[in-house]
């Protein structure tokens, strides 16, 4: 059918579907701001302006839109200009990936233009729509109230960083909490970090400008001429064999390029998790099988000139399936009798595959029995955490074409493109010199995309047709057939002395890696390392079977391990103490490591050699004053109110607050690798090209920022390039806490060896000494005060003289991985009648040692702080009794939204780490690692029930409660 | 999206609606935001009630209208609203959708879990369906009951008495989910109590505070049959304490 719609001003003639969306029909038309979250309607990256009002453009027909004024956010602003309300965006950090920001600024400017002047409650139900993994919301919020005052002509709030005076050591508090800037970012200084001139301040982001205008800069918007859609069939059973595939059907339709499957594709074993070489077994994936382990592992692929006509296809693939029994709980998994999930002959690598299971792990430090008999005390508890998705707001996507060289390019919105592309080769067959991967903008990713998952497909099919192929998986898909984290039944036993110190502690573990292995080794090795490195104690053991089952299959999820690992830690910590009656903070301050403890369980975990390097030692904390900090901004004195807990008014109401500590590492140290070069151009700003794939982290600006800072220009002097493997080092990828420091100490060795070359042309061209030159202000500064600019030493360097390109290239690995250190606090409401439990505020303070950007690190800790609420609070993957998945949507599957959160405050903590640059840790995992244990307290510390199983849902608290 | 809608009506007047609607393969839509979001059903034609001027929020001879393609957003801005329905309508779902939503498209769409419909089958809503040559009203309940009261007809508005006054209650994982339970008292200007209750049968219902032990709740994730028996009991208590008083329904 033909319609008119009126798109930002314009009559558009469109030809379309009467099923088409007015997304699809939207993006079709060039409005590639208009972006894919799910098709329900209610991830809102799809929002748009219909008549002034925010609508979801995924749930309405493009039909229904005609006659309408229809805005997008290409509307807002010409080029070269900003919107005021994207101004605002930009100022405040509210703007991580970006995804879906476009929705955002469209649901603020809906909203202003009605109501001028409106309250925080006002702005929160505006964004409700617009489901956020990555901030919080705090920033996109204050974000509108700034533009807000701004279009009323008003001086907006301060978005400065607010120093907080140290409270270790003073006694008394000296600041001021009231009338602190909800998002000025808090950072609490340490008399040893140098002053500088652009580390440590609050830089805009230098891909902001893009983002907040909603510029095609993601996947999806590339948009090649002939490209086909590729559609995957999963499979309907937990466990089955392949008894026969016919495709004749679906392959005779017209429009249907390609069907591959078991019997077309070569049988090359892999593990799909995106890990340095060689990727750690076991290798127990094919493209595709002629068994099926999971409801919604690959059966066969598609590709077509259109999406029904894939999905036509799939429906017209005739597969005989033997069903087998399936297994879906780690610990019956692994008992005798189970059905075995791997019987294949050609796997590897898996340690007792007839019990599946796939590794066991063990490490100790001493003997632990000998700890226990010491003991004054042996406390032993079980818990049990579960399976959650990291639901990026972009789904995974891909799209690969054959170059003019017949070199295979693919497209992918991945963490990892270099591990990519040396995994793929084998499966292809293509030598690597044969594959490029382009990692263009990324909507989120959390872990998710630390996976080889769609680009073998996407590849295939490109293979088998010659043509360009998109594969872009759908919210249910994204649920079901990607990754999440793993489910651990966790029995943690802790023998303590009469003073309240640790004898030994010991953590056995049973692991659910789901149908296959990826990253199932390290998961949970980093949850022993994490479980039994935060305190100090003579005896350490862990021990953990990680079993195959027939649940969909867990991978990397930010923290990887640790928020597993610091739920029981820190909720076992709380029951010993209030076991053997001592405060909480108290007992664990007693035992909690700090400068100069060894991470002793380390070495037997992979992490620091002790017969090349030693123990690793701990160099910087400042945990005591993230914990004073955070019990300043809690209010954890309130614990003794009784008037506080218990609310005259509200009487099925009890109040409580929580504490956790949180410790992680950064980086994997002797493996994380990370490249990067930099040269300068004619007009004194530079190129960075690095590896490292922001995930919408930020992670671009802060190597800018370390660039910047060594060769005395601007962040935006500094244009970053990140990430394609023609172009770009190499990186290992946005993982495991390691893009700062270990990507930006390379950026900053490339910088200072660029640096040296310019002081050497500033020194001839001012006749004055090498060693006596300062860079700063995008100029070369002799000692008399005469100064060159680095646009007159590019152009000298490039043009005139002794012509070179000044550049430099580096790389880094470290030794070492110091902890960042988390106090984290929660404070919460019980309704002890049902069991309802709401999460009123979250406090973390952190040490990341120097934080590079406060701004956007403290955005890493807000919607940290929210994604890890998730984790406590209402997120679960629910199975039926088949192995199906039954909530694969928002809503049933519940993430926070804008109009709903808990209060929000990071505070950084700053220490110098001097093995990071300028002094930096790491930020981006720690966040996820208190919040459960700390609600958990909150609950305990409100009821006086301790629940030791998450998500803290009210039918669990309130069955809790009826205990006696 | 879905790939079922084959065909596309925009009637100009409620005759020519309903004459689609006859059709056997007729879906109404009121915003759309639940047929386009729940592929795979039947080939079907839509029939787009958006020019039918059915939109409008009036008080009228005692009791409230909300016109079937009212959105929900204009439910919960609208000051001529009673404060409990405003507040389900925006609890009905996040601002993208109740931008788009109706009142007749939740009533069409019967969500077991609709916070708005359990208030206005709090609040004795009426509903006023046309079909061809023929207009009726029929109470909320009764065509919960029998959804076939609306097979080849159109919603065409939604009345409430006013002088009500109506309190809701509700437990949820979250503050914004979709209650696991609620529970909405209303009294009338007369002083009778009715209370409604979602999450405790395939359709919110109404109840007889007396009687809730003879619920037999569905189960899911959520909340188990006794689990969601035992909130029912809690959440009636709490809201017709809320309107002062618990005389039966």
């Amino acid at each position: 059918m033909t319609l008119t719609l009126t798109i930002n001003g314009t009559s558009r003639t469109i030809t379309c579907e009467p099923h088409e969306s007015l997304r699809t029909v939207l993006r079709r038309a060039g409005c590639y701001s208009v972006r894919y979250g799910s098709d329900t309607g209610e991830t809102g990256a799809a929002a748009v302006l219909v008549d002034g009002r925010l609508v979801s453009a995924d749930v309405m027909l493009a039909v229904q839109a005609e006659g309408h004024r229809i805005e997008t956010i290409e509307g807002l602003s010409v080029p070269g200009t900003l919107h005021p309300i994207q101004q605002a965006f930009i100022d405040t950090g509210a703007i991580q990936s970006g995804y879906s920001t476009p929705a955002m600024v469209l649901a603020a400017k809906a909203l202003l233009d009605r109501n001028p002047n409106p309250t925080e409650a006002e702005v929160r139900d505006a964004l409700s729509g617009v489901l956020d993994r990555e901030t919080g919301y705090l920033r996109p919020v204050h974000a509108v109230l700034r533009a807000a005052a701004i279009l009323r002509g008003e001086e907006p709030a301060s978005v400065d960083v607010v120093h907080l005076d140290r409270l270790e050591g003073s006694g008394t508090a000296h600041h001021d909490r009231d009338g602190l800037a909800p998002l000025a970012p808090r950072v609490v200084p340490n008399s040893d970090v140098p002053a500088t001139r652009v580390v440590g301040h609050a830089e805009t982001k230098t891909d902001a400008v893009k983002l907040a205008k909603g510029n095609p800069a993601f996947t999806d918007d590339r948009d090649l001429s002939g490209t086909l859609i590729a559609k995957v069939l999963h499979s309907p059973h937990a466990h089955a064999r392949i008894v026969s595939i016919d495709d004749s059907a679906a392959r005779a339709l017209p429009g249907v390029h390609a069907v591959i499957h078991h019997g077309n594709v070569p049988r090359v074993r892999y593990a799909s998790g995106g890990q340095s070489y060689p990727n750690p077994l076991p290798h127990d994936q094919v493209s595709f099988d002629d068994k099926v382990r999971f409801v919604g592992d690959r059966v066969a692929a598609v590709a077509a000139d259109t999406e029904e006509t894939a999905q036509a296809a799939l429906d017209l693939i005739r597969v005989t399936y033997e069903p087998l029994p399936a297994v879906f709980d780690e610990n019956e998994a692994i008992r005798d009798g189970a059905p075995v999930i791997h019987d294949e002959p050609d796997m590897e690598g898996a340690h007792d595959a007839a019990h599946n299971i796939v590794h066991h792990i063990e490490a100790r430090t001493a003997d632990v029995e000998r700890g226990f008999a010491i003991a004054d005390r042996v406390i032993e508890r079980t818990y049990r955490v579960h399976q959650v998705q990291q639901t990026p707001l972009e789904p995974h996507i891909a799209i690969a074409r054959w170059d003019s060289d017949e070199r295979l390019e693919i497209t992918s919105s991945t963490q990892v493109p270099f591990h990519v592309r040396r995994m793929l080769a084998p499966l292809l067959g293509l030598p690597v010199k044969r594959i490029r991967i382009i990692k263009p903008r990324i909507g989120g990713g959390f872990g998710a995309k630390q996976e080889m998952l769609i680009e073998d497909i996407v590849g295939h099919l490109t293979m088998a047709t010659g043509r360009p192929v998109r594969l872009e998986l759908t919210r249910e898909e994204e649920f079901v057939s990607s990754r999440s984290r793993h489910p651990q039944t966790v029995t943690f036993k802790t023998g303590v002395d009469a003073n309240g110190k640790l004898t030994a502690q010991e953590m056995r573990v049973v692991a659910n890696t789901g149908a296959y292995g990826t990253h199932g080794l390290t998961v949970q090795m980093v949850t022993g390392m994490r479980g039994l490195s935060s305190y100090n104690c003579p005896a350490k053991h862990f021990e953990c079977d990680v079993a195959y089952t027939n649940i969909p299959v867990p991978g990397a999820f930010r923290g990887y391990g640790a928020p597993q690992a610091l739920f029981v830690l820190e909720a076992h910590m709380d029951d010993v103490a209030a076991e053997i009656g001592m405060d909480p903070i108290e007992f664990r301050r007693l035992n909690w490591t700090g400068v100069g403890d060894p991470l002793d369980i380390a070495p037997q975990l992979g992490e620091g050699d002790p017969e090349a390097g030693g123990m690793p030692i701990i160099a910087s904390s400042g945990l005591e004053e993230a914990v004073l900090q955070g019990e300043r901004s809690i209010r954890w004195d309130r614990r003794a109110d009784p008037g506080w807990r218990q609310p005259a008014n509200r009487p099925h109401i009890r109040r409580g607050l929580g504490f956790a500590m949180a410790m992680h590492g950064t980086a994997i140290p002797g493996l994380d690798m990370g490249g990067a070069s930099l040269k300068i151009n004619d007009d004194g700003s530079f190129n960075l090209l690095v590896g490292a794939t922001d995930l919408g982290t930020g992670s671009d600006t802060v190597l800018a920022q370390i660039a910047a800072e060594v060769v005395g220009v601007g962040v935006h002097d500094i244009l970053v390039y990140s990430s394609d493997t023609d172009l770009t080092p190499f990186d290992t990828g946005a993982y495991a806490s390691s893009t700062t420091y270990i990507s930006g100490t390379a950026v900053k060795r490339a910088a200072e060896q660029v640096r040296a070359q310019i002081v050497d042309r500033a020194a001839l061209l001012l006749g004055v000494p090498a060693e006596s030159i300062d860079l700063h202000d995008r100029a070369a500064w002799g000692p008399d005060g005469r100064c060159v600019t680095l646009a007159e030493i590019a152009l000298s360097t490039l043009h005139r003289q002794d012509q070179h390109q000044i550049m430099g290239t580096a790389s880094h690995v470290s030794p070492e991985s110091p902890p960042p250190y988390g106090a984290q606090f929660a404070e919460v409401e019980v309704d002890v009648e049902t069991g309802q439990v709401t999460v009123t505020r979250l406090v973390m303070a952190v040490d990341c040692g120097v934080p590079i950007n406060p701004v956007t690190a403290s955005g890493q800790v807000e919607g940290g702080m929210t994604q890890a609420l998730g984790y406590a609070h209402c997120e679960e993957m629910v199975y039926d009794e088949t192995g199906r998945m039954v909530n694969p949507a928002f809503g049933p599957y519940k993430i926070y939204r804008a109009d709903e959160m808990p209060e929000l405050e990071a505070i950084l903590v700053q220490t110098m780490e001097d093995s990071g640059p300028f002094g930096a840790k790491a930020i981006a995992e720690i966040p996820m690692d208190g919040v459960a244990p700390a609600v958990r307290n909150a609950i305990a510390d409100a009821t006086g029930v301790r629940i030791n199983r998450i998500p803290l849902t009210p039918e669990r608290v309130w069955r809790a409660l009826q205990v006696p | 999206m879905s790939d079922v809608i084959t065909g596309y009506y925009r009637p100009l007047t409620l005759d020519e609606a309903l004459e689609l609607a006859a059709r056997a393969d007729a879906v109404v839509l009121g915003g759309g935001t639940v047929v386009n979001a729940h592929p795979g059903r039947p080939r079907v034609v839509a029939v787009d009630l958006q020019a039918l001027d059915l939109d409008g929020i009036a008080a009228e001879a005692g009791r409230l209208r909300l016109g079937a393609t009212t959105r929900l957003q204009d439910v919960a801005d609208s000051g001529l609203v009673p404060d409990v329905l405003r507040e389900l309508a925006r609890a009905e779902a996040p601002n993208t959708i109740r931008n788009a939503a109706t009142v007749g498209g939740t009533i069409g769409a019967a969500d077991p879990g609709s916070p708005l419909l359990t208030g206005l089958l709090a609040c004795a809503a009426t509903v006023a369906v046309a079909r061809a040559g023929a207009r009726a009203e029929h109470p909320l309940e009764a065509i919960l009951d029998d959804r076939r009261l609306l097979d080849g007809s159109i919603i065409t508005a939604v009345t409430v008495p006013v002088g009500g006054r109506a309190v809701a209650q509700g437990t949820a994982r979250t503050p914004a989910d979709s209650p696991i339970v609620m529970a909405v008292a209303c009294r009338d200007a007369d002083g009778a109590v009715r209370v409604a209750v979602s999450g405790v049968a395939s359709r919110p219902v109404l109840v007889d505070p007396q009687r809730l032990a003879e619920l037999d709740p569905p189960a899911d994730f959520r909340g188990s049959a006794s689990y969601r028996s035992h909130l029912a009991g809690v959440l009636v208590a709490r809201a017709l304490a809320g309107v002062g008083g618990s005389e039966r329904a």
